[in-house]
């Protein structure tokens, strides 16, 4: 079975031991400093992201002003000054031909990726743990439908329904919240696999073949026993999520159906910026770098919280370095 | 066996049944005027009219529907104007927009795609699984937390800042490599390789990362697995328990997760493809939603989608056959 | 994240409605200084005959059929494959607007009210299998471009011949076009239903080709049109996106002035993505260093990389063509009936900010009037609501205040999301950002290109107020005014370019003048002053003049880019 594999990607062997109380996952969470790190990194982003007005008013801009005086129009509107005209006015420089001020832009940028990822991910995890559970816990019919509506949901290029479906909703539906939606809708098989696979190897547990004995429902099974244990893939694979949907974002944004002007997004501004990479290359890097932080940061985050919260992988690790260890000390002999 | 193979083969079909259909109905509400496109922007609307009857678009969508599928069992028969020109079974429709055959169309594109998503392949799993194996021989060491690095770097730049980069760098700059286009296999092997070299890494990096973190975990896992105590136990060596054991237990996932990218890269390697110069499935793709072309959209989707399934179906195989505990369902 | 990846480039395919979108659409200098402003030039030396000339383009030649194909002018590659009954002079700048003969011996010869046009052939004029062409090919090449299999090209023919808007093709109807007589062999006469002074400049259109009708196989004749021009098509791949041309070796440079056809290959490599055509063009290696584009134009973020290096510089070709890029309102719209509103947004426009947007100074013109400035337009300057570089807020406001609207206004602006900089979403932040300043909201209404097409061009969906672009089908004021304002050209079930609705009997009284006259220079002044006393209706704000800048190779010899076009001319380039 695929799913099982995809489940074995995001690191997760069907867990013998359903994860422990919150306090336990806390305190491993934060056993882990690199987790830590990151978590400060997102954490950061996220309150960048809300404090945005207040950023942009302490900076003394905001993000759709034009400046014309500040780019030179005859040579294509590149900013003047070095870096992108970085300047004590303007922290990141100004963005070639309008002049507008990108930190403003990249501060509510990322509102608008962040909000429409994060959105979009947890659309896609609800829809997915849905599907998956009941396609786990339903009979064979059930779970043969649903199997092969997932199928229908992978074979979908997803760029060609999203540009369909763009085109089919009226204009004067707010555009981040419908790509938030496209997003969600078409791109769920994943946890769906992953959820199912997990609840069929859950399924055959003793403890959950114990509670099934002791009478219990199938919703009852799947709220106490199984919910708790698909927390873990579940959680690891959001944090996948989000910078693929970051990057779906800036992708519909090459269609020109991403997000709409004058509204920015780190992906917008990527794709503009690619072209001016020789030009006016602080325009391309800073996103793209921007990126990059909240991608790492993301993967290390979920890395560590999918330790924290199967212990198992955690021991397994120590056993390996155990070996290693001892294997040097038996080498220096 | 069979019954697995009828049972995927059902599946198949249930599959594109549904995507057609679901094509067809998107498409019906959504806006364009099909034959104003295909007619072009000045024609009158007695032209129009015209047009509109010749591509049958006047039919109820159940019809147009009914004639798709009925192409594609036997065939159609459409004007050229001067005759009468036969789209063989499978017919999968006429392009509105350039009156080109759809199953001519794909069978064109299906090599340039084909191409970038072999050489793509290839290279993701040697980059990703190599990676992979490293960072778990080198694990705890600076080396790690560099390829890991790496990989992400990938994973987080979108793919037309990679592909440009490379391309400015090794073809403008350096001149290294020649600026890609699409050379056919059949007509200059090495040729086709140099030029489709920059597209195939510019996938790889963004793939690679992928492989890399499931390598690694299945690794682990298996470094963790009683036996391979056992065997260290015994003195085997720590390289041989990663580079044999270890290994040996990531190659089923690996298989089989690459599989399922191998299929849905057939249709989703636009970007790639526009940036690159290859005219493949992906950019055909976008480019006929733009025009409203429904045949040549949902002719490729099914095309597309098909591989999506057949690769669903093998990677289900492999995971069988390198795992004998996997019963297939 | 394979699913992920897709192509902003598509995104950039013209949308361009109505004008020289298939094969060279592009442009030429103000008028008056014309020449000096293009980028005439090239590596020097005498050119000579030999080699491969590349061409590196966007759009596959998807239509190679001369019935099928828009064009000004008798398109770029086109016209190296179709001689036509009348051609563009061949020459840098204003010059360059001329229509000359090509096929035919003169620019075709008027009845006294120019209803009636005969043209003779040239002697000796061959297609590619060398047998003769004859003036029944021209009239058969006429009339397939009515098949709807066939359709695309220009509307002129359908509207001017007599019978033309009923006529269905010669596949449905044998019988042919009554209004196209060929008397012998040699002649063609063509009867209109009301007089066309401009009839020469529609007869360079690739409609106007022959087409054996022998060798004529519908749809699939673009695979393999027959030749008449310099060039025969010998490998046409995926539909156009791969073309090899060699030499015709019945043509007759006897009979052809105005093609020079040095090179003795052309290949064209086309689906290529923008960014690397420019990249391929400025490191001009190997083969590309005989390479141009028909097609693709410097951005501005190439443009600020060309600007900083002086050797690259030198190989920019820069040219004009009547184009003008426009918000349109409708004044059937509240509240765009109001005068002053439309004067009130008129005055309010930061043109600085508008060419900024599209590309610099260097890339845009600021337009004040419709017509380009250029003089086979008969361009005459006017400026009615001067609004300086950057905006008048304060007349704005003022006019704002008297049609009472003094608390502000807040209208919606329809534009595409298009990536053109042209009715794309840059330009509509830019009037958003200027219009602020007096006191108007600007609410954007962005749709995707089929969606903008759709309500555009319908006279039932139309929106108030507008973003649009109009290129010319040929240098004059008759294409450019005609369809955009006269009265009897608002198509209520089709799409209609009179986005205005405008129907003034003087206007249209004064069009049906105008194409009375012969005298192409006197017809010019006319559309002039018809242009300057539009204007003052305020039905559009024009906003700038787009200016096509484009690299070429470094053994390119011989560049010659007319203001007909704006592009340099692939008949006329050497690459030896």
């Amino acid at each position: 079975m695929s799913e099982a594999l995809l489940a074995q990607e995001v690191g997760t062997a069907p867990a013998a031991v359903p994860a422990s109380g919150a306090r336990q996952f806390w305190r491993r969470l934060r056993a882990q400093r690199s987790a830590v790190v990151a978590a400060s990194v997102v954490a950061f982003l996220v309150l960048v992201a809300l404090a945005a007005p207040l950023l942009t008013a302490l900076e003394g801009q905001d993000p759709n002003t034009f400046h014309p005086s500040l780019v030179d129009s005859a040579a294509g509107g590149v900013p003047l000054g070095s870096f992108g005209g970085i300047s004590a006015e303007h922290w990141l420089g100004v963005e070639p031909q309008t002049g507008r001020d990108l930190f403003a832009r990249i501060v509510y940028g990322a509102r608008v990726s962040l909000g429409v990822a994060v959105f979009a991910t947890l659309l896609q995890v609800f829809l997915g743990v849905v599907i998956g559970l009941a396609a786990g816990l339903g009979n064979r019919a059930v779970d043969q439908v649903l199997s092969r509506i997932t199928d229908v949901n992978v074979a979908m290029p997803l760029m060609v329904i999203a540009l369909a479906l763009l085109a089919v909703v009226p204009p004067e539906f707010p555009r981040p919240v419908l790509i938030a939606l496209v997003v969600g809708l078409i791109n769920w098989a994943g946890t769906s696999k992953i959820v199912r696979a997990q609840t069929l190897a859950l399924k055959s547990l003793d403890y959950v073949s114990a509670a099934r004995l002791s009478g219990w429902g199938k919703w009852k099974i799947a709220h106490r026993e199984m919910l708790p244990s698909l927390a873990a893939p579940v959680i690891t694979y959001a944090a996948l999520l989000v910078p693929q949907n970051i990057t779906v974002e800036a992708a519909l944004s090459f269609l020109g159906v991403g997000i709409k002007p004058p509204t920015p997004s780190w992906g917008q501004m990527l794709t503009d910026a690619d072209v001016w990479y020789q030009a006016a290359p602080s325009y391309l890097l800073i996103p793209a770098a921007l990126l990059f932080v909240t991608v790492l940061a993301l993967t290390v985050l979920g890395e560590g919280v999918r330790t924290a919260l199967d212990p198992r992988s955690q021991s397994r690790l120590g056993g390996v370095r155990r070996g290693l260890l001892s294997r040097r000390k038996g080498g220096a002999q | 066996m069979t019954g697995f193979l009828l049972r995927r083969l059902g599946g198949a079909v249930f599959v594109l049944l549904s995507l057609s259909v679901f094509l067809y109905l998107v498409f019906y509400v959504a806006p364009g005027n099909v034959a104003q496109i295909a007619c072009g922007p000045r024609c009158s609307p007695a032209q129009v009219a015209q047009v509109h009857e010749q591509l049958r678009l006047g039919d109820p969508l159940w019809l147009q529907y009914a004639h798709f599928v009925q192409g594609i069992f036997a065939g159609r028969d459409y004007s050229s104007g001067v005759g009468v020109l036969h789209c063989n079974a499978p017919c999968l429709g006429v392009s509105y927009q350039s009156d080109q055959q759809v199953t001519q169309l794909i069978l064109n594109k299906l090599p340039v795609t084909g191409s970038l998503v072999i050489g793509a392949f290839a290279l993701w799993l040697l980059l990703g699984v190599g990676t992979g194996v490293l960072s778990v021989w080198r694990r705890g060491r600076p080396t790690e937390r560099v390829l890991t690095w790496l990989t992400l770097a990938g994973t987080a730049t979108p793919v037309f800042v990679i592909g440009l980069l490379l391309i400015i760098v090794f073809c403008s700059t350096l001149q290294w490599l020649p600026f890609p286009t699409y050379v056919p296999f059949g007509e200059n092997p090495e040729q086709w390789a140099w030029n489709l070299l920059l597209a195939w890494v510019s996938l790889a990096a963004i793939e690679s990362a992928k492989y890399a973190r499931l390598t690694r975990s299945s690794m682990l896992e298996t470094l963790a697995e009683d036996h391979v105590r056992t065997f260290r136990a015994y003195g085997v060596s720590e390289r041989a328990l990663v580079g044999r054991h270890a290994l040996r237990g990531a190659v089923a996932p690996v298989i089989a997760l690459s599989a399922l990218d191998f299929g849905s890269m057939f249709g989703g390697a636009v970007l790639t493809e526009s940036l690159f110069g290859l005219p493949g499935l992906g950019r055909e793709l976008v480019e006929a939603v733009k025009v409203v072309d429904l045949p040549v959209v949902v002719g490729m989707v099914l095309v597309t989608g098909f591989f999506v399934v057949l690769a669903n179906a093998v990677a289900d195989l492999l995971y069988a056959v390198a795992d004998r505990r996997v019963v297939l369902s | 994240m394979p699913r992920t990846v897709i192509s902003r480039r598509v995104a950039v395919v013209a949308a361009s409605v109505a004008l020289a979108t298939a094969a060279t659409a592009c442009a030429g200098p103000q008028g008056d200084n014309a020449a000096s402003a293009s980028g005439a030039g090239g590596k020097a030396g005498a050119p000579q005959k030999g080699g491969t000339l590349q061409i590196l383009n966007r759009q596959p030649q998807t239509d190679f059929d001369p019935a099928r194909l828009y064009t000004s002018g008798g398109g770029n590659v086109p016209s190296l494959v179709f001689r036509t009954l009348t051609t563009r002079n061949r020459e840098n700048g204003a010059a360059g607007t001329k229509v000359v003969p090509d096929l035919a011996t003169d620019l075709g010869k008027p009845s006294k009210d120019a209803t009636v046009w005969t043209y003779t052939l040239k002697d000796g004029l061959k297609y590619e299998d060398g047998t003769a062409i004859t003036s029944a090919d021209i009239k058969y090449g006429i009339e397939r471009s009515f098949a709807a299999e066939l359709s695309g090209g220009a509307p002129y023919l359908r509207d001017w011949l007599i019978g033309g808007a009923d006529y269905q093709g010669p596949y449905k109807d044998k019988k042919g076009l009554d209004s196209i007589e060929v008397p012998d062999a040699k002649t063609i006469v063509f009867h209109l239903n009301k007089p066309e002074g401009e009839f020469p400049y529609l007869a360079t259109q690739t409609q106007t080709t022959p087409v054996p009708k022998a060798k004529d196989t519908g749809a699939k004749y673009e695979e393999h049109p027959v030749s008449s021009g310099p060039y025969k098509v010998v490998k046409n791949e995926n539909d156009g996106e791969k073309l090899l041309l060699e030499r015709n070796p019945h043509w007759d440079a006897k009979t052809d002035e105005e093609r020079k056809a040095y090179p003795d290959k052309i290949e064209v490599n086309s689906g290529l993505d923008p960014a690397v055509i420019n990249q391929r063009l400025s490191a001009s290696a190997g083969t590309d260093a005989a390479a141009v584009t028909t097609d693709n134009n410097l951005g501005p973020a190439e443009l600020a990389k060309v600007a900083g290096d002086k050797k690259l510089a030198d190989r920019v070709g820069t040219g004009h063509f009547g184009y003008t890029n426009y918000l349109a309102f409708n004044p059937k719209v509240k509240p765009f009936d109001d005068p002053k509103v439309r004067q009130a947004i008129a005055y309010a426009v930061d043109r600085s900010s508008v060419i900024n947007a599209a590309g610099g100074s260097s890339l845009a013109l600021p337009a004040t009037t419709n017509l380009p400035p250029q003089k086979s337009f008969g361009y005459v300057k006017y400026d009615h609501f001067p609004a300086g570089e950057s905006g008048n807020a304060a007349k704005a406001k003022e006019l704002l205040k008297e049609a009472g609207h003094e608390k502000g206004l807040t209208i919606t602006l329809t534009h595409s999301n298009a990536k053109d900089r042209e009715t794309s979403p840059e330009i509509a932040t830019a009037l958003q950002d200027a219009l602020k300043k007096a006191g108007i909201t600007l609410e954007l209404k962005g749709l995707e290109e089929n969606d903008y097409n759709d309500t555009i061009h319908s006279v039932k969906k139309q929106p108030g107020f507008f973003l649009a672009h109009w290129g010319a089908d040929w240098p004059s004021g008759g294409p450019f005014l005609a369809p955009l304002f006269d009265g009897r050209q608002i198509v209520k079930d089709g799409a209609n370019f009179n986005y205005a609705q405008f129907d003034d009997a003087s206007v249209n009284k004064e069009i049906d003048e105008i194409n009375k006259l012969t005298d192409l220079d006197a017809a010019a002044a006319r559309w002039g002053a018809l242009d300057k006393k539009i204007g003052e209706q305020a039905l559009t704000v024009p906003l700038f003049h787009p200016v096509y800048k484009r690299l070429y190779g470094k053994d390119v010899k011989n560049i010659v880019i007319s203001d007909w076009t704006g592009v340099l001319d692939v008949s006329q380039v050497a690459v030896k």
